[in-house]
């Protein structure tokens, strides 16, 4: 049986191969329009940080943006809401430690395949230490220990060997990517999915676990869509998640 | 002020996942070497942070002063107006908040004053400055342009009382009188408010402190404009450094242990880029820039000026406006007052000098009712970098012994610190 996850990998990659070639943010121009009074000096705009990141599939990417904006709104945000309303504080931390330290299994693997090894034996260390002491983790002792938290994934691992970011992706749900980091993301999903499926569970217990970890995910995100206020968040976003990549890449 | 850095920090938070709450939990001090425009941007972090709730009951709060159909489709997310009410269990004195240039009401500065002013025993009300994108697409006006300090004291004045009226019926509030406060420019607009307070009398303000208010808006707006015109290279010369004070981050981050990001974590981040004097200025002046080009978009497509965009386009919520940002990142402020806010003034008095206009829109407009007016204060600092020379002393002058003026902490550096908040403490000390 197909899981959650893969079903809704495949509907999104149905979706966003339809989207991608079919969208345009190109504007229309009514007749009596006239050119804005303000004029760029030759050259400005290709200098621009904006500029710096290629955004071809930016017709995509806004409304796949709007997309996120409303499901958030509609969807994740209230659920969340719900989420945090029943569950207790401690039982909410606990759960999220407990995702936070599977989500150690990817980080070791990434920081294997990126040759970093003092990363990777922390990152064992913290899992081994969590597993045990900290009850399959639902506690964090690690972090107390001394053993911090890092953060490899298979996207930066393609960066550290040497493949560029390419086009800047906005995500169905996921929000700010690219080609590259979109790709890692895939695969990190597959392992976090190996995982889940060597605990031994049934296709329901499974789409529970995933269902769970995507709104705890969800509810340990602070970010809100449109919260800037800006009109440009668009724009100063695609910037921000580009360099905040390219200093995770060269740590 | 802190834009940037605060965008940056709660981006690497955000994707840090951590679930430490945002804002709450402060690094005692900081070991960074102070200057003035380092406490502007990173916060006066040499001084400890004050004990503030770490949680308040804050109610997101809309109204909606035009009507929704008229809202531009780009701003589909801003149609109605944004604000936020925190209230006391108990009736209470209530205390309106306003913020700084291009800040929300729920900018991090307001939020450190919700909390301070709540846990003196307040109702707040927190309103965005009328230099904010979802102030100009909401207000209920079709001509004014922000900054002409009397005209936006008249809009926050009538924002303020839909506002108070909406609080009262959906969630009864009783208030038991009032007090005015803001930062930056809300502090400027603050002393307007309360002028026009004494004559329309409908608030009847008990207290009114104005936070590291600019003297002269124009002189303000000249200090910040410079910061971005780079001497030798103009703009190349500013991306430039940007890119270099980007790569400084990369490099302290990349040195440092953990991947995650405490505030504690964020300050040793800073000492290692070791930003210099011009680069800070930089993203102070950066900042600042994106707060302008953000209201100069907002009024663009509010009253089809065809500045910034094309003149009679409606923009659809799809559309790419990077152009139209690149534009809007090209004005300075005082290119908006030469070519906006001057001939917008003088067609309404055409008599008005632009040199007039200019001594219009400041302290000194009001001087002789700060002088005497016993319930207004002043707090700011000694090194406030908006201040142009002389200013700090003007201020002492006119304010006397209603003026607290603190050594260090640039401009709104030190709002979240000890001292500043004893001093709104012995300010704001509810009902006696």
């Amino acid at each position: 049986m197909m899981s959650f996850n893969q079903l809704l990998t495949r509907i999104l990659l149905i979706l966003s191969v339809i989207l991608l070639t079919a969208c345009s943010s190109v504007p229309y121009l009514e007749g009596n329009t006239q050119e804005p009074r303000v004029t760029l000096p030759t050259g400005y705009a290709e200098k621009t940080l904006t500029s710096e990141y290629d955004d071809p599939w930016e017709g995509f990417n806004r409304r796949m943006y709007y997309f996120n904006a409303k499901a958030d709104e509609y969807v994740l945000l209230p659920v969340v809401a719900g989420y945090k309303a029943v569950t207790p504080d401690v039982l909410e931390v606990g759960i999220h430690n407990f995702f936070s330290n599977l989500g150690e299994i990817p980080v070791f693997i990434n920081s294997i395949l990126q040759a970093k090894v003092g990363v990777a034996a922390e990152t064992f260390s913290r899992f081994a230490v969590n597993a045990s002491l900290g009850a399959l983790g639902f506690f964090d002792v690690a972090t107390p220990l001394g053993l911090d938290k890092q953060n490899e994934d298979f996207g930066q691992t393609l960066g550290v060997w040497g493949i560029n970011s390419g086009p800047y992706l906005v995500l169905p749900l996921l929000g700010p990517s690219s080609l590259r980091d979109a790709t890692g993301a895939a695969l990190d999903m597959l392992a976090f999915q190996t995982v889940i499926e060597e605990l031994g569970m049934e296709g329901d217990e499974e789409m529970f676990l995933s269902l769970l970890s995507s709104i705890d995910a969800r509810a340990n995100l602070p970010f809100r869509y449109y919260s800037s206020g800006s009109a440009f968040e668009y724009e100063r976003l695609k910037i921000l998640y580009m360099k905040y990549r390219e200093i995770q890449i060269a740590r | 002020m802190r834009l940037i850095i605060v965008f940056i920090v709660l981006f690497l938070i955000a994707c840090s996942s951590s679930n430490q709450p945002l804002l709450e939990v402060k690094a005692n001090v900081c070991d960074i070497d102070y200057t003035p425009y380092q406490a502007t941007v990173t916060g006066y972090c040499q001084e400890a942070a004050a004990i503030l709730p770490k949680r308040i009951p804050t109610v997101e709060k809309e109204i909606e002063l035009r009507l929704i159909a008229s809202i531009p489709e780009v701003f589909w997310y801003s149609n109605k107006m944004k604000y936020s009410l925190i209230k006391q269990a108990e009736k209470a004195p209530l205390v309106f908040v306003i913020a700084g240039t291009g800040a929300s009401y729920n900018s991090s500065k307001m939020i450190s004053l919700q909390k301070t002013l709540f846990q003196q025993g307040y109702h707040v009300i927190s309103l965005s400055s009328p230099t904010y994108s979802n102030f100009i697409i909401n207000l209920d006006s079709t001509t004014d342009f922000p900054g002409v300090l009397s005209k936006d004291a008249q809009n926050l004045y009538g924002v303020m009382q839909k506002v108070y009226q909406q609080v009262v019926v959906e969630n009864n509030i009783e208030a038991t009188s009032f007090s005015l406060t803001g930062y930056s420019l809300g502090g400027a607009h603050a002393a307007y408010i309360s002028k026009l307070d004494e004559s329309e009398k409908i608030f009847n303000f008990k207290k009114v402190v104005l936070i590291n208010p600019p003297v002269s808006l124009y002189n303000s707006v000249t200090i910040l404009d410079s910061y971005l015109d780079l001497k030798d290279g103009g703009r190349d010369a500013a991306s430039a450094m940007l890119d270099d004070i980007f790569s400084a981050f990369a490099q302290s981050y990349a040195e440092q242990q953990s991947s995650a990001f405490s505030d504690g974590s964020i300050y040793a981040l800073f000492k290692d880029a070791e930003l210099s004097e011009e680069e800070l200025e930089l993203l102070i002046g950066a900042s600042f820039r994106m707060s302008s080009s953000d209201m100069l978009f907002a009024l663009d497509v509010s009253y089809n000026l065809g500045g910034l965009i094309y003149k009679n386009h409606k923009i659809t919520k799809f559309e790419s406006i990077t152009n139209a940002m690149h534009r809007s990142n090209i004005v300075t402020f005082g290119q908006y007052f030469e070519k906006v806010v001057v001939p917008w003034q003088q067609e309404n008095h055409p008599n008005l000098t632009r040199e007039e206009l200019i001594a219009k829109l400041g302290l000194k407009n009001i001087e002789s009712y700060l002088r005497h007016s016993e319930k207004i204060s002043l707090v700011t600092n000694a090194d406030d970098i908006i201040l142009a020379e002389g200013e700090v002393e003007y201020l002492q002058d006119v304010f006397g012994s209603r003026a607290q003026i603190f050594t260090r902490g640039g401009h709104c550096g030190n709002m979240d610190r000890v001292s500043f908040v004893e001093y709104m403490n012995s300010q704001f000390q509810g009902s006696e």
